[in-house]
């Protein structure tokens, strides 16, 4: 009868997974309290996003729709925040919306903090559309009739009343838009049925796991920039000079990262002293 | 009813799948009040798919309640919260705040139970792609090997420590992104793409009927 394998090799490979998940959270709380706030490096995609924003002379229209639901909320909220700031700065006028019924709340939220915060008033500066059923017929009906497809903006205001909506009638007017994915609809859709028929600039913003399926969409030219993730929300707080949420986050991802790595290499060395063991 | 069920919706799918085929290259304003009446349908359509979800998930665990299926008890609990936020949306009159921007029990509900419980949802992922990562990610072939390293490659790029240890690491991130990713990616996408336009044509053209119910004939 064989006996079970009890070296310290094996009982490596099948350790118990709590202890996994203790180091995940030591590595995520120990920075979080702890920051030391390593530099981070600006990349191209994101860059570009914030030098289409500074190009952007003032009165232009800026359309953010935060499509991400709660669960997104800690990687894709900083990106809302920051290029919201960016955007008041700038006095675009700027309208929010969503694409994602439990994203609502979040999305006005947003709007109304970060406008306060730069002194900014509803209905003048800035509109929050709120959230419509129907996904990408919401885009192409946008791009028909802005108005018609909301008559109302979210706080029950006629939109034809609104001073930031004069001279809008659809998505043609707006000079930029943005659209904070996190899965469908999002930034796709965006492209699909906003950007290729209506013809206005193409930003995005997603989740970590999202951005690299973006990526053909940036490199065709089709979306101008990336915002991706945690780490893309951080670099574009850099870029503004004005750290948050994000960047307080990143040594927490940082540690996390490496404790996966020491993890995985270590898994490896213990597979392959057991492989060769088992040829032995 | 054959004529209901089976070549009605087949005359409607031809009729408008070849229109608005054709419509995307008519820019004639009457072409465009075509495509903006019936994006204003499709909205209105979306609004009932809404219904028809919560109908169906309504059905599904009433099912699950009466049978007394294994887990039962989660599908009252979804129907307590279901309907406490319902009750509370309606007090609220749908709106998260009040006009101080205090927040309403609605808006209480939703900042602090549905917000934090769909971002701890989430965050569990870390810990479970760690403990995955940890006994699954193991180099048992060349290829498994090469997953393997670029992962490492593109963990350590793309983090403030990493770049902090070996400033080239986020090149290489970079470029992996860049160029193998994109690339793999798009032909991924070209090869979609073709998928639905393939799919589009048959069910334009009534060869593929499966979206009717009841199988091919």
């Amino acid at each position: 009868m064989n006996q079970p394998d009890r070296s310290f090799v094996s009982r490596m490979l099948h350790i118990d997974r709590r202890f996994i998940f203790v180091l995940i959270a030591l590595a995520v709380l120990i920075p979080l309290l702890n920051p030391i706030n390593l530099p981070i490096v600006i990349s191209r995609e994101v860059k570009s996003v914030y030098d289409y924003m500074e190009s952007l002379p003032e009165g232009s229209v800026f359309l953010l729709s935060m499509d991400f639901d709660p669960a997104s909320k800690p990687e894709v909220y900083p990106q809302a925040v920051s290029l919201l700031r960016h955007a008041f700065k700038k006095n675009l006028k700027v309208i929010g919306m969503t694409l994602i019924v439990t994203g609502t709340g979040m999305a006005e939220e947003v709007m109304a903090t970060v406008a306060e915060e730069m002194g900014k008033q509803n209905g003048k500066d800035y509109v929050f559309l709120g959230w419509r059923p129907g996904a990408s017929a919401v885009i192409l009906s946008m791009g028909q009739d802005l108005i018609g497809t909301f008559p109302q903006d979210h706080y029950g205001t006629p939109m034809a009343d609104l001073p930031v909506m004069q001279q809008m009638k659809t998505l043609r007017d707006v000079d930029y838009a943005v659209s904070l994915a996190a899965g469908f609809p999002g930034i796709d859709e965006w492209y699909i049925y906003g950007k290729d028929k209506y013809q206005f600039e193409l930003g995005g913003g997603s989740t970590a796991v999202m951005a690299p399926g973006l990526y053909p969409r940036l490199r065709g030219g089709q979306i101008n920039g990336l915002i991706g993730g945690l780490r893309g929300a951080a670099e574009y707080e850099m870029l503004l000079d004005r750290s948050g949420k994000a960047m307080a986050g990143m040594d927490a991802q940082s540690a996390t990262h490496f404790v996966i790595i020491v993890l995985v290499i270590l898994c490896n060395v213990f597979y392959l002293i057991s492989r060769r063991r088992k040829r032995v | 009813m054959v004529f209901l069920k089976r070549q009605l919706p087949l005359v409607v799918t031809f009729c408008m799948g070849v229109v608005f085929a054709l419509q995307y290259y008519v820019p004639h304003p009457n072409s465009e009040l075509l495509l903006t009446e019936a994006s204003n349908w499709m909205i209105i359509i979306g609004g009932f798919a809404l219904i028809l979800g919560l109908v169906s998930l309504i059905q599904l665990h009433m099912h699950r309640i009466q049978r007394n299926v294994e887990g039962w008890g989660y599908s009252a609990v979804l129907f307590v919260a279901m309907f406490a936020m319902v009750v509370a949306g309606i007090w609220a009159g749908g709106e998260n705040v009040d006009s101080d921007r205090t927040l309403t029990g609605y808006g209480w509900a939703y900042s602090y139970a549905m917000v934090p419980l769909q971002g701890t949802m989430f965050s569990l992922l870390a810990f479970f792609v760690a403990s995955a990562a940890y006994r699954a990610f193991r180099a048992r072939t060349k290829e498994a090997a090469l997953l393997l390293v670029s992962a490492i490659l593109m963990m350590w790029g793309r983090v403030p420590l990493g770049e902090y240890l070996w400033a080239f690491s986020g090149d290489i991130a970079q470029w992996m992104l860049n160029v193998i990713n994109s690339s793999v990616r798009r032909a991924i996408l070209i090869g979609i793409s073709l998928g639905v336009v393939a799919l589009s044509i048959k069910i334009i053209f009534g060869i593929e009927r499966t979206y009717l119910g009841g199988g091919k004939e």
